[in-house]
């Protein structure tokens, strides 16, 4: 094998395209005689639809069709539920997934009624308010508790209640603990909706073409071969017929995976009905009411431990609020329940959720995807256990960790993969003592903290740890080719938005191939060109297509060598392949250039012998048993104004595990991001509804992401403990930055301004609030 | 949302009433409003604005009068349903004499917003409903003085986007509505 | 048939004359009419940045403008910066975020580079805050910045030898 390229830093193979602007995103096709579509969407959360009358807007200018429900026959359907319930004992689940047109009844403020189809956007829009609906509007419910009370408005008429689902899972026996422990932390936490907001907004182009029987559709997803398959059924078409291109796409952070969202399905459709393609782009406004949202949930949770600070058990019961439809299923709170135990030893533990129905935008998992709110739960009670018992909360930590040798750890409960949730591998503790070496933990506490107190600063510290279960099956696929031309091509079936899979990808085939890294061409998310996988999602991309890269680029290399080893008249173990050749090791000058071999492999004259395969070309497909565990350390410095109760963050540190990795680079430009995301879930972003569901702060004027000047600078390190459960050892990192953020925020914040009783117990946390509970806890104080 | 304020109106509290309850005179503080009384102490019309570049964004409008105690308050329900969202809601309004040619009126609006308008217009509420009702009210103020009144609301360039800027029309109409009416 | 209007502008060195609708905004225009579509629209109202040009030398919201106001200006896109638009042309700001990994999807990334030319050309040195700031105008929700910042900096460095 020549130099390693697996690990090295290098720059991206699609940077060149995305700095000129020649990349191709979703809004960039261009079609002869393409029309565009605008949707008449809800402005109720819930409410009966009595009338609806297009005809005046049939009539406006440019527009070529308006359909509502009504048009759809057969097609009208209610979409798939993408994640079946999980095999977890006397599970209570209820579905109901999204309809790509409202038919009697809308159920949250966006939802799609009718769809107007025209020569340009700017016409389509100006039909809109020429459609006539008429709303009857009934009572709405925005908080997911009050939505299971008993006399809640129905929001699914066919169920009993709002109530879409209830699980118990158990490991030890909480109640039988409970009573010897010294300590018991009962506490209510909330956590309320953000939006991911990549900055691309969602899209979809939709070509179908009469005379070949061909669909071609360009969308805006994160798994594009599942989105093929679906609309190849739905539409009564062969799948070999559909093809689904996931181009450029401009950051997914989950809403842009699989949903079969409305538009999703109604271009296709409409593309056939009129015989032109059809654009629609959504613009940002529309993406705070139709493109999914996540995180609210409301806890109580109890921490059990001894009077060192040992866990006993935990129990945890929570309210999970779905949205209006849920076609994710349960992933997102069994997420919460698996991710809440944290790198600890948690010999019992009691967990119990409802998922509620609510009149909101539809909840599907955002970077994290439920993981937030259960490390919150964690972190938060041994925070408040190590401030009653007196121990560091470095210390309460130190002391719970899973020890070195405990791996793999069963933990005994069922996981989002419908498996049993199982620790690959991890080693916590050096994470922990490097990131406190980074931030200078115990020297802040004794000398900076008390310096810049008595200068009446209120600065402090935090420092908390994670795991993220990463790269879950089921499987992935790839397949490596050589041209005669001698140009490596590697054609693999996830999206990518922005990870970096163009090069990572590439390092992990040119490594087997003996090629450099630009010379690898990478194709993602095209399913004329590879059409087996499901997508990205769950930090899953490098650790599960990674490792199938890899098992097509080691079958292309024997394919060579064999091949090489004819021609050459040479053992195979005598062979290197270098630069683009294969040559013997002893007498480099005997050597055959991969270009000739692949003409040779492919003759177009002559016999072969049986069982020969053509071409220089090799696939292979790769499903871990089980997924890999990825886990960190953060660690900040804030400073509060007690005054105005504004937060600066001023440093930030992470140590992140996440195995073996492939590109330094890109670990860190995930991480940092991550981090970024997560300064603003805790602090700036949160999606604020009325008591009727109305959605307050839809625009990035009153809906704020974070800002260069708000993102501090991140220092990160690595640890690297290679995952048993995949041959290159790789662990998730997408995810990672984003999960620990609020409860290091909420410890951070209360250790600078030390007033008694201040607990942060809920997420975000806006400068106004915060100001609300130091109030509060000074006039109790 | 809760508008609460208060105006001092030059001019006598019956003069007042009677202008408050008249659709033209409304009309003129609200330019492009066609308001119709079509059955007792029940309005009903369609608001059109134009900003900048760009036509209108039409509103339809149903208004009733209750609990009227002339000339002292009333009681507005409004219900306004448009293409950028809905408003619906109630105003009580109250007139107290503060000599014979002064008039004090109070009122207090519970509204509520819905659809487009509501996501992206709470920044602007408030402060378009103060400004927005002051300019509306200072019409009437002139009309009740014998001037002619001016324009109430000069055409805002509050946002770019053609949909955005018809949206910030329709919160200030039926802002104004509520307090004016 | 709505009123069109005529107008004539030059776009990264290319003449263009248009007749359109006085409603067409400048980065539907770039975008549709002229195919350059790395210009691209996040927000629409003019938050995030991601559609910024540069209209006679300076960074504009090409979102905020409609195309008949850039009648007759010289407007740059971020296909105009590096020569030829091939790979080895980059412009050296172009060339400092592949090296320093200061883009990750990409889609923000014309409006940050249009942004941060004319900063450049004021401040040729500047200090971390000077960066952020100036970067704060646009949206990233990627990188969380700090790659942009280091990019600027070894840029500034490398210029200032």
């Amino acid at each position: 094998m020549s130099a390693a390229h697996f690990g090295a830093a290098v720059s991206r193979n699609e940077d060149a395209r995305l700095l000129t602007g020649q990349a191709l995103f979703v809004d960039d096709v261009q079609l002869e005689g393409m029309l565009h579509a605008a949707f008449l969407r809800s402005d109720y959360a819930h409410a009966r639809i009595t009338n609806l009358d297009v005809s005046a807007a049939q009539e406006s200018e440019g527009v070529v069709a308006v359909y509502t429900a009504a048009d759809l026959g057969e097609y009208w359907q209610p979409g798939p539920l993408l994640v079946p319930p999980q095999p977890i004992e006397r599970l209570e689940f209820h579905c109901a997934t999204q309809v790509p047109l409202a038919k009697d009844k809308v159920r949250h403020v966006g939802e799609p009624i009718a769809v107007v189809v025209a020569r340009s956007r700017y016409e389509a829009e100006d039909a809109l308010p020429l459609i006539r609906v008429e709303l009857e509007p009934l009572p709405a419910v925005a908080n997911p508790v009050a939505a299971l009370e008993p006399d809640a408005p129905r929001i699914h008429e066919q169920f009993e209640s709002n109530l879409a689902a209830h699980a118990i899972q158990e490991k030890g026996d909480y109640a039988s603990i409970v009573d010897q422990a010294a300590l018991v932390v009962r506490r209510h936490l909330d956590h309320d909706r953000g939006a991911s907001a990549p900055m691309e907004n969602r899209g979809v182009v939709a070509s179908w073409d009469r005379k070949c029987g061909e669909l071609t559709v360009w969308d805006t997803t994160q798994a594009p071969i599942p989105i093929r398959n679906g609309l190849a059924r739905m539409l009564g078409l062969p799948e070999t017929q559909v093809r689904v291109i996931a181009p450029f796409i401009g950051g997914g952070f989950g809403p842009k995976i699989m949903m079969f969202y409305p538009e999703e399905v109604l271009l296709p459709w409409v593309t056939m009905q009129l015989g032109q393609p059809v654009k629609w782009i959504e613009d940002r406004q529309e993406s705070f009411f139709a493109t999914t949202q996540e995180r609210s949930q409301v806890h109580d949770a109890e921490l059990a431990v001894d009077a060192e600070g040992r866990i006993l058990g935990v129990r945890d019961v929570f309210v999970y609020d779905a949205g209006a439809y849920n076609p994710y299923g349960l992933t997102l709170p069994i997420n919460t329940q698996c991710t809440l135990l944290g790198p600890y030893e948690v010999p019992n533990y009691y967990t119990e959720f409802r998922a509620a129905f609510t009149n909101k935008p539809i909840v599907s998992p955002i970077r994290g995807a439920g993981r937030q709110p259960g490390v919150f739960v964690m972190e938060r009670l041994l925070d408040i256990a190590a401030r009653e018992l007196g121990i560091d909360v470095m210390e309460i930590r130190r002391r719970n960790f899973l020890p070195p040798d405990a791996f793999p750890h069963d933990h005994g409960i069922i996981y989002q993969d419908s498996a049993s949730l199982v620790y690959d591998s991890g080693n916590y503790l050096p994470a922990l003592e490097r990131a406190a070496e980074m931030i200078d933990y115990h020297r802040f506490l004794d000398e900076t903290q008390p310096a810049l107190r008595a200068e009446g600063r209120h600065v402090g510290i935090g420092i908390v740890s994670y795991v993220e279960g990463t790269g879950i099956g089921p499987y992935e696929g790839a397949r490596v080719s050589i041209e005669p031309s001698g140009r490596v091509n590697l054609a693999t079936g996830v999206g990518t938005q922005g990870q970096g899979h163009f090069t990572s990808f590439a390092q992990i085939a040119a490594d087997q191939l003996g090629v450099e890294v630009a010379d690898v061409e990478v194709v993602t998310g095209d399913t004329g060109k590879f059409h087996w996988g499901t997508g990205t999602f769950a930090s899953r991309g490098a650790v599960v297509a990674g490792n199938a890269c890899h098992a097509a680029a080691v079958a292309l290399r024997e394919k060579i060598l064999e091949q090489a080893a004819q021609e050459l008249e040479a053992a195979t173990a005598d062979l290197e392949l270098v630069a683009g050749t294969a040559r013997v090791k002893e007498a480099p000058e005997r050597s055959i250039a991969f270009g000739e071999l692949a003409v040779r492999a492919n003759p177009l004259r002559g016999g072969v012998k049986p069982g020969t395969e053509p071409g220089l070309e090799a696939t292979a497909y790769f499903g871990p048993e089980k997924g890999s565990t990825a886990s960190g350390v953060h660690a900040m410095i804030v400073e509060v104004d007690p005054e105005t109760a504004m937060v600066d963050v001023q440093r930030y540190v992470v140590v992140h595990d996440c195995g073996k990795v492939i590109n330094p680079t890109i670990v860190r430009g995930q991480i940092i991001g991550g981090v970024a995301h997560g300064i603003g879930n805790c602090f700036y972003e949160q999606l604020v509804f009325d008591e009727n569901a109305q959605l307050q702060n839809a625009s990035f004027m009153d809906y704020l992401i974070p800002t260069a000047t708000d993102v501090p600078p991140v220092d990160t390190d690595h640890i690297e403990t290679p995952s048993p459960f995949n041959p290159l050892g790789i662990k998730g990192a997408g995810e990672a930055g984003a999960i620990p953020t609020n409860p290091l925020f909420a410890q951070a914040v209360e250790n600078a301004l030390q007033v008694p009783g201040l607990e942060v117990l809920e997420m975000p946390l806006s400068p106004n609030r915060l100001f609300e509970l130091l109030c509060a806890a000074r006039e109790a104080d | 949302m809760e508008i609460q304020s208060e105006f001092v109106f030059n001019g006598s509290r019956d003069d007042l009433w009677a202008n408050l309850l008249d659709p033209t005179v409304l009309a003129k503080a609200l330019p492009g409003t066609k308001l119709e009384l079509v059955e007792e102490d029940r309005y009903e019309g369609q608001m059109e604005a134009t900003v900048g570049p760009v036509t209108a964004a039409r509103f339809d409008v149903t208004i009733e009068l209750v609990d009227k105690v002339a000339p002292e308050s009333f009681t507005m329900r409004v219900d306004g349903k448009g293409a950028a969202g809905f408003t619906k809601g109630t105003a009580l309004v109250q007139l107290a004499e503060q000599g014979p040619t002064e008039t004090l009126m109070k009122y207090t609006a519970d509204l509520q917003v819905g659809g487009r308008i509501a996501g992206v217009g709470q920044r602007l509420l408030d402060s378009v409903a103060n400004s927005m009702s002051r300019q509306g009210l200072e019409a009437i103020n002139r009309h009740l003085q014998g001037e002619a009144p001016a324009e109430a609301a000069a055409p805002l360039q509050l946002l770019s986007r053609p949909v955005l800027a018809a949206i910030a029309v329709v919160i200030i109409v039926a802002v104004l509505l509520v307090v004016l009416l | 048939m709505r009123e069109l209007h005529a107008i004539q502008l030059t776009v990264n060195g290319v003449r263009h004359e248009r007749s359109v609708e006085a409603r067409l905004l400048l980065s539907d225009f770039l975008r549709q009419e002229l195919e350059l579509t790395g210009t691209h629209v996040g927000c629409e109202h003019g938050v995030c940045g991601a559609c910024t040009v540069l209209v006679d030398g300076e960074a504009v919201r090409s979102c905020l403008m409609f195309a008949v106001q850039a009648d007759g200006s010289e407007i740059t896109t971020v296909e105009g910066l590096a020569d030829g638009g091939a790979v080895p042309d980059l412009h050296p700001l172009q060339a400092a975020f592949r090296d320093a990994h200061a883009l990750q999807c990409g889609f923000c990334t014309p409006g940050v580079l249009l942004t941060l030319i004319p900063f450049l050309e004021q401040n040729p040195d500047p200090d971390e805050q000077t960066i952020r700031e100036a970067l704060s105008g646009n949206l990233c929700r990627c990188t969380g910045y700090q790659s942009m910042v280091e990019a600027v900096r070894a840029l500034a460095e490398g210029v200032g030898r």
